[in-house]
């Protein structure tokens, strides 16, 4: 079994109640953890535009970047479900380490702000599944565009379709995703990518 | 459920509505007295779920910038230097004040305004009102900051209200949902969320193939989601748009003929005005290109389209009538409506908005305004209180405590209360406000937190938060009812608006003001509701916490005609839609047209300060917080940074890169800010997000990005906020 998210970019209008919901239900301080943030693209010139969104949290990729990466196993992908959690007794922290996000290409590892800050990251809300609930994400968004379950359920469900503006979809570590894309039909050149709150700032 | 097993949560159902215009479910969950985190509504895609504004309502509760005790100033006005003090003694310092300036200068002295945050229906702006009436009046503001030129407009065209509080609300979502073309005019309704259905309703329409457009000088954030076309206009010029669509309408013949003649008035005047017989300029595309900035070719396609593309939605924000003459827009948008046929009445007339009369604490009548004539600008449908001459524009407060009776306002203001508002922070100039405040003779400010405003008081009394009391959201927008449930106990020494006036009426001599417990009120005030209509039972409510209903559905008359033709279904002297306003007509002045015409606004891109400051500014919404409500949050400011936004083509003239530290500047006011370099704006245009709040170095100069550090402290001939029409300059600042 492999859990995943369904994301309807179409109807994503950035108003970031996802990401408060993470850091409320999660109780992540402000700061440089966020498990989930938005990705803001800008593309084209005055007045021919084209702006979209994209939530950024952990895709629970089937070969995870992550658990390869850390030297001491600190990092799981379960059997069950699929899910990739930390144990953040076990990490080595950002300062000695840091070697899961340098590997992750979505930046699901998340530091804190304090010396040798313990890796934390999207665990697609295990404790509301428990209780039958969806993530909070899933369950805070005002225009109905998440969902998450059985990635195959949601494949079957939705399509499956895995490339949706400004993400880079890796063949090597196969997220648990899928999407109703927005696409920008004309082609125009990318002038911005925000992401917010801002991403971690990587070591090097 | 609980990540910490052992403790058990209890949810707390209510309802959360913090002046941001949503009515959203709330459930909180509650821990060993303490909030532990937030959730919104599981009722299924008909659940009104809250913005990140509400999801993060726990850090609001928990800021360790909220005011806890009773603060009696120490410092100088303005410094923010504050002593804590008992309730006691604070009561008794207010109390003594009220009684000195009512004794010495009479009570319409004393100046008051509440204003919409965190309030409901107990905790607001009658609990003050009951508690001044009976201390002998005050003077109370008239008008709206929001949307007073949609008030006028409304009033003079339709002789209604406007006929809900948000634009959005005039329709139904299945008006939306099934529109074949909607317009979003100065409508930003993903930033300024008016309750986040009307994004779900959009996009339910997106998916049923509406097509949409932004007519916006921004690329907003609903233009980018929803829009198949950006229009961008100068700030201030709609009207010339809407005009020169109105002639490309009139010229082809696309009006709809038997809905004029059956429900409109002064069609031929409004007519005569477009096609240059008047005042001898056709309001061609053309002529509207040159004021506009929008091609001609560009205006004729949007006047077609709305023409022909039935049933169309022109969806306004107030944005555009919060300029220099904003009421001409609102009559402007409602008479393209009606030459189109595309205007709604419904089918029951205003009916959930009838209820907020209901939904208050009664009040004896504020003897201040009894007997008094009614000003020029008195609209029929408000009441004779309202209109009275013996209230001042809310807009103009700080006008009216600088001039007084000599400035012609209707007395000399020496005591000023301030709830639920961060006026200072949120009305045109800021230098001007701290110049009035400075010289009044004691200001007292009911607040949650030190806000710039608060900073200005003598004495701060601390309000708790939503979360910590009882109350009823009832007003009846969008149908919508539920119980405010108390979460946790009031935190530090804050109480609620009603008990801070109950605790004050006796020190004032007052002996009846209350008696009430929260819970009484709420079950008071649903039993008259239930008198008048078909309500929810108390038992129901307090079950259910939230209370959805449906009204009957709005219809557009050019659907369903009514039967009865001559049937005056507007309250205007002549029974019908006034495209000439005979009330308007009557107010005989000279910027008040009756019929809804292009004015220039003052500092537009025309205006010789233009040299100077050539930059118009705008100072929309910001997605992150509601007016300034919510600013102080570090979970929502990590969200966005306060910037002013600059178009490439500006900023590139000027040297500004995106994140550079610029200057803001005009006469009124100097703020130093990072810049946002961006295409998504107009080039002329900049962009300064309203409600950061004022924080200035020792020598006046703003480091929070208080927009409203530059508009300028006038309103509209009809009594609108203006806050964009005003030109700045930026400059880079070299570090």
């Amino acid at each position: 079994m492999q859990y995943g998210i369904y994301f309807d970019q179409n109807r994503c209008t950035g108003c970031f109640a996802c990401v408060e919901a993470c850091l409320d239900w999660n109780d992540i301080p402000a700061g440089p953890a966020s498990w989930l943030r938005l990705r803001i693209v800008e593309k084209g010139k005055y007045p021919d535009l084209f702006v979209t969104f994209l939530p950024v949290a952990c895709y629970h990729c089937l070969q995870p970047a992550c658990v390869a990466a850390c030297p001491v196993n600190a990092i799981t992908k379960r059997e069950e479900d699929g899910i990739v959690t930390v144990d953040r007794d076990a990490c080595l922290g950002k300062d000695s380490c840091g070697l899961c996000l340098d590997a992750c290409p979505y930046d699901a590892p998340q530091f804190g702000a304090e010396e040798e800050a313990k890796m934390q990251k999207c665990d697609l809300c295990l404790n509301r599944w428990a209780v039958g609930k969806n993530p909070v994400c899933v369950d805070s968004c005002p225009l109905w565009a998440l969902d998450a379950g059985p990635i195959d359920e949601l494949r079957a469900k939705y399509g499956d379709v895995r490339d949706a503006e400004s993400f880079v979809y890796s063949e090597d570590l196969v997220p648990s995703i899928t999407f109703k894309p927005r696409k920008d039909t004309k082609g125009l050149v990318v002038q911005k990518i925000e992401i917010s709150p801002q991403s971690p700032i990587r070591n090097s | 459920m609980s990540l910490n097993k052992t403790e058990e949560e209890q949810i707390v159902r209510t309802i959360c509505n913090s002046h941001c215009g949503g009515i959203c479910e709330m459930k909180v969950h509650v821990s060993g007295g303490r909030i532990v985190r937030i959730e919104s509504g599981d009722e299924g895609e008909m659940s009104h779920r809250m913005c990140a504004r509400g999801r993060a309502y726990r850090q609001r509760v928990y800021a360790p910038d909220r005011v806890f005790y009773p603060l009696k100033r120490k410092g100088p006005r303005g410094a923010g230097e504050f002593t804590r003090v008992s309730w006691d003694e604070a009561l008794e310092t207010v109390a003594h004040e009220m009684k000195r300036v009512r004794d010495t200068y009479g009570n319409a002295s004393i100046l008051h305004f509440c204003s919409m945050a965190d309030a409901h229906t107990l905790h607001h702006v009658q609990a003050f009102h009951r508690l001044l009436c009976l201390f002998g009046g005050y003077t109370a503001p008239w008008g709206t900051i929001s949307n007073e030129g949609e008030c006028f407009a409304s009033g003079v065209t339709y002789g209604l209200r406007p006929r809900e509080p948000q634009p959005w609300m005039r329709r139904t979502e299945e008006e939306y949902i099934n529109a074949r073309l909607i317009v979003m005019w100065s409508w930003n309704p993903v930033t300024t969320r008016q309750g986040t259905r009307a994004s779900w309703s959009l996009a339910c329409a997106k998916e049923r193939g509406t097509k949409f457009i932004s007519v916006d000088p921004r690329y907003t954030d609903s233009a980018a989601t929803f829009a198949d076309q950006w229009i961008p206009i100068k700030p201030g010029t709609d009207v010339a748009v809407l005009a020169a669509m109105a002639y490309v309408i009139v010229n082809e013949h696309l009006y709809d003929k038997p809905f004029i003649d059956t429900y409109t008035f002064g069609f031929d005047r409004y007519k005569d005005y477009i096609l240059g017989l008047e005042d001898g300029i056709a309001k061609t595309p053309e002529w509207a290109e040159s004021i506009s900035g929008i091609p001609a070719a560009t205006i004729t396609d949007l006047a077609r389209e709305y023409a022909r593309m039935k049933p169309a939605i022109l969806a306004t924000g107030y944005a555009a009538g919060r300029t220099a003459f904003g009421e001409q827009f609102h009559r402007a948008i409602y008479t393209l409506e009606a030459i189109t046929g595309n205007t709604v009445i419904w089918a029951q007339p205003a009916a959930p908005r009838a209820l907020r009369h209901i939904c208050r604490i009664p009040s004896p009548p504020n003897q201040v305004e009894m007997g008094v004539p009614s000003r020029w600008n008195a609209l029929p449908y408000r009441s004779a209180s309202v209109n009275s001459s013996a209230r001042v524009n809310v807009n103009l407060l700080a006008d009216a405590i600088l001039k007084g009776k000599a400035g012609g306002y209707p007395a000399d203001f020496r005591f000023l209360w301030l709830s639920n508002t961060n006026y200072l922070n949120q009305l045109a100039e800021v230098n001007k406000a701290i110049k009035a405040f400075q010289q009044l003779e004691f200001i007292l400010v009911t607040e949650q937190f030190m806000s710039s405003s608060a900073k200005f008081a003598d004495i701060v009394l601390p309000v708790c938060t939503f979360l910590e009391r009882n109350d009823l959201y009832a007003s009846g927008d969008g149908g919508i009812y539920g119980l405010v449930s108390k979460a946790i106990e009031p935190l530090g020494e804050s109480k609620s608006q009603l008990q801070i006036c109950d605790a004050l009426a006796p020190k004032l001599g007052i002996n009846d003001y209350n008696d009430k417990s929260d819970e009484e009120w709420v079950k008071y005030i649903v039993a008259k509701l239930s008198e008048e209509v078909e309500f929810p039972d108390y038992n129901i409510l307090s079950n259910q916490g939230f209370y959805s209903k449906k009204f009957d559905k709005p219809t557009a008359v050019s659907n369903k005609r009514l039967e009865d033709s001559e049937q005056k279904i507007f309250p205007t002297p002549s029974g019908k839609i006034e495209i000439y306003s005979q009330i308007a007509a009557e107010m005989n002045h000279p910027l008040i047209p009756p019929i809804p015409k292009y004015i220039e606004t003052w500092e537009s891109s025309n205006d010789p300060l233009a040299k100077k400051y050539p930059l118009q500014l705008i100072t929309p919404h910001f997605k992150r917080r509601a007016h300034s409500q919510f600013d102080n949050l570090p979970w929502l400011q990590e969200l966005q940074f306060q910037a002013v936004t600059i178009s490439t083509l500006d900023a590139e003239s000027r040297g500004i890169q995106d994140g550079d530290m610029v200057k803001v500047f005009n006469d009124r006011g100097q703020a130093m800010v990072p810049a946002r370099v961006t295409e998504r704006l107009m080039p002329g245009v900049v962009s300064l997000p309203q409600g950061a709040w004022y924080t200035p170095d020792e020598n006046g100069v703003d480091h929070g990005g208080c927009a409203n550090m530059f508009t300028k402290n006038e309103t509209s001939p009809a009594g609108a906020f203006v806050c964009n029409s005003a030109l700045v300059q930026v400059e880079k600042v070299e570090k």
